[in-house]
């Protein structure tokens, strides 16, 4: 089961992180 | 310029919705998909990895066709360059996290965590390409030039794609052939068809609300290179002048 919650949760730590990254980065700018 | 502050609108804040609701409807029934004969547990990484890897296959789609937009001359635009590079960066995330799942789903059904065959192999070679080619589009180049290059330099990467597709049916591979097929020989159960290509759905849009916030932010970046250079023009213009 770790294996599976290891695949899922880095999958939504990236999407999240990346995510949140755009996101800053573009608040930015007006 | 734009007032508004930041990369959101309407578009990106309902699709961020469809993207998070489709998800977190992933999440819920990948994880709670019943145990399987062969894999035990592990096969409820199918609502995850094959979106994972669709999504990245979309993402060299779409960094491709923004590319032969760009090149076409009727239809150059900043435009396509800028989305063909969002995409690009965007499609990183999916690859490597497709080289991850992929890799924690091999350890304990395979009994490793990577093995060079086709699949894999090309695989890691996709995201080499796309780093490759966002390192490229970093040397710096006036638009024109940065343009073509980069946009060559697509085309020629997203060959490697279709072979990828069909690495698995080419070669004798470790990795599972087609998981869906128009002419299915091994079904899955429906459970298992409907969690994967729900993880599609929920991969191809988090990757759409992602590459439109990327591209926004690469338009703005873009624009304040511009704004500067022109400031930078007209101050030379008055020194110009008042000299």
């Amino acid at each position: 089961v770790s294996y599976v919650l290891a695949g899922y949760g880095v999958t939504l730590a990236a999407l999240v992180g990346y995510g949140a990254w755009v996101l800053t980065r573009g608040r930015r700018y007006r | 310029m734009n007032d508004r502050r930041g990369t959101g609108s309407v578009v990106t804040m309902t699709l961020g919705i469809a993207a998070f609701v489709s998800l977190a409807a992933t999440y819920a029934i990948g994880l709670t998909l019943p145990k399987t004969y062969e894999q035990g547990d592990y096969s409820k990484l199918i609502a995850i990895h094959p979106g994972l890897a669709w999504a990245s296959y979309v993402a060299f789609g779409v960094t491709a066709m923004a590319s032969v937009l760009w090149l076409w001359p009727r239809t150059r635009s900043l435009t396509w360059d800028l989305l063909a590079g969002s995409s690009a960066e965007v499609g990183v995330v999916f690859t490597a996290l497709t080289l991850i799942t992929g890799s924690i789903w091999g350890r304990p059904t395979w009994g490793v965590w990577w093995v060079w065959d086709a699949r894999l192999t090309l695989s890691a070679l996709e995201l080499t390409l796309l780093l490759g080619y966002l390192a490229l589009r970093r040397v710096p180049a006036d638009a024109e030039v940065r343009g073509r290059r980069s946009a060559l330099s697509a085309l020629l990467a997203v060959l490697v794609v279709p072979v990828n597709h069909f690495a698995v049916s080419w070669w004798r591979t470790l990795h599972q052939g087609e998981s869906l097929s128009l002419t299915p020989k091994d079904t899955l159960d429906g459970k298992f068809i409907f969690a994967m290509v729900l993880g599609f759905l929920s991969m191809t849009l988090v990757y759409a609300w992602l590459t439109i916030h990327r591209y926004r932010l690469a338009r703005r970046e873009e624009d304040v290179v511009t704004d500067d250079l022109d400031a930078a023009l007209e101050a030379r213009r008055r020194e110009a002048v008042t000299s």
